[in-house]
């Protein structure tokens, strides 16, 4: 076999150049020795000067903290952003896994007797083209703002995350249940609020709600924009079981949903998509305050203010 | 030298001596010479990573409660610790960096050819296994960055496809990342990964020295005249 004939004669040729060979003691040796003591040398002073970092304890609350991959993982993460939505937890565990396969193929795949680089060129090719990317996705990485694929993926909620600890809210708000308490508790109800009175909130909060001690913070609009989008990513609390069972008792009589109830009202499949949570509560306690020819009745005594506002988290996550 | 025959005798040191010191290894030349370096430092470093993790080790505590704490004595009371802490913390770096690096030099001189594609092989599990230790170790300090990163990567874990689910549940040891998480990536990073790599390492060698180091290739005369 023609294949088998390059084999032998590698072997060969290799053993002739062995035996022309230094032995391992002490070229080799000598050589690895003094590499050894260079690395010792920089590691001793990295160890020395630097050490190495201890950060807070770990606190499985704070879902805030954005982690910092180690730098020789930053290609992937730079790598899984050009990947949309679904495509990118797939491409989390596709990509590693081909980078590992190519490394595994890589024998099987190239198998003449050429080795210099200069006479492979597609080895070569591959080699510097992969290198590349590797530090061009690394350096990226580096240069863009830390955003964390899976846990994380908006720039802009982060860069609100991080004005959030810089002006020290939590000084009198909570989140995840830390900070103060002279504010509300921000994850509970900000983000039921709409972007518009988010804004003019942050403003002037007096205006928005009176009587409010929240400072006038003289924000930047890019500021406020962080804010806002780090505000609505608390999302809007969830409904209990209760909410459902409110709604076909009083509601349903008018309204449909999903094909069940009476249509002498709208029906409200789709009435997140368009109206938030604190609207629809307003609607609820009294329709003729937002429109005033509406027949619909209002809700403000027949239900508890808790009821209401279970119905209207209800509603608002309807059709999102 | 009647001690020198008597172990020799006993313990054939001699024919171990001709076997691994006194071979003869092509030449060479030059810068190229330094390439075939790489190798043994990251065997070099692997040791320093043995030693400094070993001394760790005697002051740390898995779990979630004496962990930060744990490393906080390290770093405060005993002595020369935090330099311990940092040769361990910077060898991890240079353990990635070494590695890459002689993996590239065998590459780019496609050392990985016949009759060297094993040790190939044992170099792309040695990789993977450089790869473990990181990740396992990254978590053990339990502060935040650790246990967030963690997070991270349990959740990449989570989204293979099929078996995802299941294989972020053995990382953690359960549905939360926990004290269960802490004990099993202690063992990892402590018993099994080294156990394992020990392994490794020898048949890497094994096969390094079996074969003979390759010859630096030539532009002409290897196509095999
Ligand atoms: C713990 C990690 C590793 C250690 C300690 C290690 C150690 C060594 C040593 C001491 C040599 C002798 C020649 C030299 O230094 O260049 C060698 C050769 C070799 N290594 Fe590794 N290695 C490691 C990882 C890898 C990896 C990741 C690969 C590739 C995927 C690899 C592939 C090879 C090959 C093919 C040779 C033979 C090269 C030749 O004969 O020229 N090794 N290794």
């Amino acid at each position: 076999m023609e294949a088998k004939k390059w084999h032998r004669e590698y072997l060969e040729r290799y053993q002739r150049l062995k035996e022309a060979g230094l032995p391992f003691f002490p070229n080799t040796v000598f050589k690895d020795t003094l590499v050894a003591f260079v690395i010792f040398a920089l590691l001793a002073y990295l160890a020395w000067t630097k050490g190495a970092v201890l950060e807070e304890p770990a606190d499985p609350t704070d879902n805030t903290y954005n982690p910092r991959p180690e730098w020789y993982f930053l290609f992937l993460f730079q790598a899984l952003k050009l990947f949309p939505g679904h495509l990118e937890a797939v491409a989390a565990v596709v990509l590693p896994g081909m980078i590992v396969l190519g490394f595994i193929l890589v024998p099987f795949l190239d198998r003449g007797p050429r080795r210099h680089p200069l006479t492979r060129p597609l080895g070569l090719g591959l080699g510097v083209v992969g290198l590349g990317v590797y530090c061009f996705l690394t350096w990226k990485g580096y240069s863009s703002p830390l955003t964390n694929p899976i846990v994380e993926k908006d720039p802009v909620i982060l860069a609100g995350r991080r004005l959030y600890r810089d002006l020290k809210c939590s000084y009198c708000h909570k989140v995840s249940g830390k900070g103060g308490t002279a504010g509300p508790e921000l994850d509970k109800v900000a983000g039921e609020e709409t972007e518009a009175w988010l804004i003019s909130h942050f403003k002037n909060p007096q205006q928005m709600s009176p009587g409010s001690t929240m400072p006038v913070l003289n924000l930047l609009d890019d500021e406020i924009t962080s804010l806002v989008a780090y505000m609505k990513s608390f999302g809007v609390g969830s409904y209990t079981p209760e909410a459902p069972k409110l709604f076909a008792e009083n509601c349903s009589a008018c309204h449909m949903i999903n094909k069940q109830g009476g249509d002498s009202g709208p029906d409200l499949s789709l009435i997140g998509s368009a109206r938030d949570k604190n609207f629809l509560k307003k609607y609820v306690e009294d329709p003729s305050q937002m429109n005033p020819s509406s027949a619909m009745p209002g809700f403000q005594g027949q239900l508890t203010d808790t009821q209401i506002d279970d119905i209207a988290r209800y509603l608002a996550t309807l059709g999102q | 030298m009647r001690a020198w025959t008597w172990i020799n005798e006993r313990t054939g040191a001699g024919k171990i001596w001709e076997a691994l010191f006194a071979r003869k290894i092509p030449e060479a030349k030059g810068w190229v010479a330094w390439l075939y370096t790489l190798g043994s430092a990251s065997l070099f470093v692997f040791t320093i990573q043995a030693v400094t993790g070993a001394l760790l080790a005697m002051n740390y505590v898995p779990s979630p409660d004496h962990a930060h704490d744990s490393i906080r004595f390290i770093e405060s009371q005993v002595f020369l610790g935090s330099f311990i802490r940092g040769l361990h913390h910077w060898g991890a770096t240079f353990m990635v960096v070494l590695v890459a690096l002689h993996m590239l030099r065998v590459y780019f001189m496609a050392a990985y050819k016949y009759p060297r594609e094993a040790t190939w092989l044992v170099g792309v599990v040695l990789f993977l296994l450089v790869m473990g230790f990181s990740f396992t170790g990254y978590l053990l300090p339990w502060d935040q960055k650790a246990y967030w990163a963690t997070m991270v990567g349990a959740n990449i874990a989570g989204q293979a496809p099929a078996l995802g689910s299941y294989l972020a549940k053995i990382l953690k040891g359960g549905e939360d990342l926990g004290a269960a998480t802490l004990a099993r990536f202690y063992s990892l990073h402590v018993l099994v990964l080294p156990m394992t790599i020990a392994v490794a390492i020898l048949a890497h060698l094994f096969l390094v020295v079996w074969h003979g180091i390759s010859e630096p290739p030539l532009k002409e005369s290897n196509k095999g005249d």
